[in-house]
């Protein structure tokens, strides 16, 4: 039990270390997710509404990106900017950037199939209602994403999740350093490694207050009631 | 003019439309009337381009509006819904769209969300999407379909109107004896995706050519409805 008071200890003195990694991992999951949105969301749209040559391929390489292992990932990432890779000279690895393009590779293929599989579910009437209202493309395009926005904002929620969790891309690629590149769940394998638990718990704990937090937004915005009164 | 040639639609094996010919002149009303399932749906969806036709044609469609059976409200205010398909600026968009809100009996929900309207006013709601712009070419599916009286009364005062101040072409399906009678110029009446009988209004109802169209329009009883 005293390795819970001096969880607590870490986090109610605000350790400096403590809040740093918070602030880096934050920092890190806050891009990832930006990023894998922006580009997800318009694929998921296109792979769910639009017609075009190879719609089929992409789903099922989209579907088998999915599923990468992110240390899969990590490696891919490592391989490319490690320093006689092909982008080597832009000196990136052993970064946060680094470790937003890893992310980015694992997250963008589960937000792009999370939302094609929402937008899937009513484009059919969008695009109908939209053709008859004399809607260009752009327009109706933007609909489909407008329209699904409390359910896509919950696909954003679970890639923060995803990205807040990533243990294996991000230690390869970003190596772990110290006020550097470490995040919490790196610095929680290194702590419990090192045998120190209580910080490891420490940041275990904000891990979990800030899943629940998210939780907490999904459920308030989508604002589900139960089909039973 | 549009001019639909040898409209085909299949499904699997089964033909759900085949028409040989359709023209309708510019400016005209034609009114199609037909069973369930009878593809009056599919050819509207046809000639909004909403769906491929399996073989033929179809010319002349330009500057099209057309309000589905089915209507699908856009997650915002009613107002807000009737701006998306209005041109010019925000303040002209919004003067256009409360106009014809009015006048479809809905200036009172303006501000609503327009995801809790019941059937007929998010109804009532795609053709004021549909009407907030003069166009060419007017396609409506089953308008009056979820009107109460007051509504499809509404609904029929509103397109007459329209149409004389647009001098659009209108295309429009419905079961509703009165309202295709009100607007036709001519009428198509459908049946297992055929022509049935087309014709002035007059000719349809005093001597329809086929038996099945005469059984067909001897269940219409034209002062109910
Ligand atoms: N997507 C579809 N797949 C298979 N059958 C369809 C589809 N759409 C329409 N049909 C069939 O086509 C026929 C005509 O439908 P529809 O045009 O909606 O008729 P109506 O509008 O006259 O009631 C119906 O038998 C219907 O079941
Ligand atoms: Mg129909």
């Amino acid at each position: 039990m005293d390795k819970f008071a001096e969880a607590f200890g870490y986090l109610f003195s605000l350790d400096r270390e403590l809040v740093q990694i918070i602030g880096v991992t934050l920092k890190m999951s806050f891009f990832s997710t930006l990023i894998s949105c922006l580009l997800g969301f318009p694929m998921g749209a296109a792979i769910a509404a639009k017609k075009f040559k190879g719609r089929r391929t992409a789903k099922r390489i989209l579907s088998t990106l999915t599923g990468l292992p992110p240390v899969v990932a990590g490696l891919i990432v490592y391989m490319l900017f490690t320093r006689y890779g092909p982008f080597g000279s832009l000196n990136v690895l052993f970064t946060v950037k680094a470790m937003v393009i890893a992310q980015v590779i694992l997250i963008t293929p589960i937000v792009a199939s999370l939302s094609s599989a929402v937008i899937e579910g009513n484009c059919r009437t969008i695009r109908e209602t939209a053709i008859g209202m004399g809607l260009d493309g752009k327009k109706t395009f933007a609909l489909y994403l407008t329209e699904n926005r409390t359910a896509l904002f919950s696909v954003l929620l679970t890639a923060f999740g995803r990205s807040i969790a990533e243990v294996g891309a991000v230690s390869i690629v970003g190596g772990n350093i110290q006020w550097k590149t470490r995040v919490m769940t790196t610095a929680i394998m290194l702590e419990t490694n090192k045998g120190n638990f209580s910080f490891a718990l420490a940041l275990g704990i904000i891990l979990l207050i800030i899943a629940l937090i998210i939780n907490i937004g999904a459920s308030l915005i989508s604002g589900e009631e139960p089909c039973d009164d | 003019m549009i001019k639909a040639l040898n409209l085909k639609k299949t499904y699997g094996e089964k033909t759900v439309l085949e028409l040989d010919e359709l023209c309708v002149s510019d400016g005209e009303a034609l009114v199609i009337v037909g069973p369930n399932g009878s593809g009056k749906s599919t050819l509207l969806k046809i000639l909004a381009g909403v769906i491929e036709p399996t073989q033929g044609s179809v010319e002349g469609v330009e500057g099209l509006r057309y309000v589905p059976q089915q209507s699908y409200a856009f997650k915002r205010t009613v107002l807000e819904n009737c701006m998306l398909s209005a041109e010019g600026s925000r303040k002209e968009k919004q003067r256009k769209s409360l106009e014809i809100l009015e006048r479809l009996g809905l200036s009172e929900l303006a501000d609503k969300k327009a995801t809790g309207l019941s059937g007929g006013e998010k109804q009532r709601l795609a053709i004021a999407r549909a009407l907030v712009e003069p166009c060419r070419l007017l396609l409506l599916d089953e308008p009056t379909a979820s009107a109460d009286v007051e509504a499809a009364e509404l609904i029929e005062d509103t397109l007459a109107q329209y149409k004389k101040a647009t001098s659009c072409t209108i295309i429009m399906t419905t079961h509703s004896p009165k309202a295709a009678m009100g607007i036709a110029d001519r009428v198509l009446i459908m049946n297992k995706g055929r022509r049935a009988e087309l014709g002035t209004p007059e000719q349809v109802l005093r001597a329809p050519e086929s038996a099945w169209a005469k059984s067909f329009i001897a269940g219409w009883s034209l002062d109910e409805n």
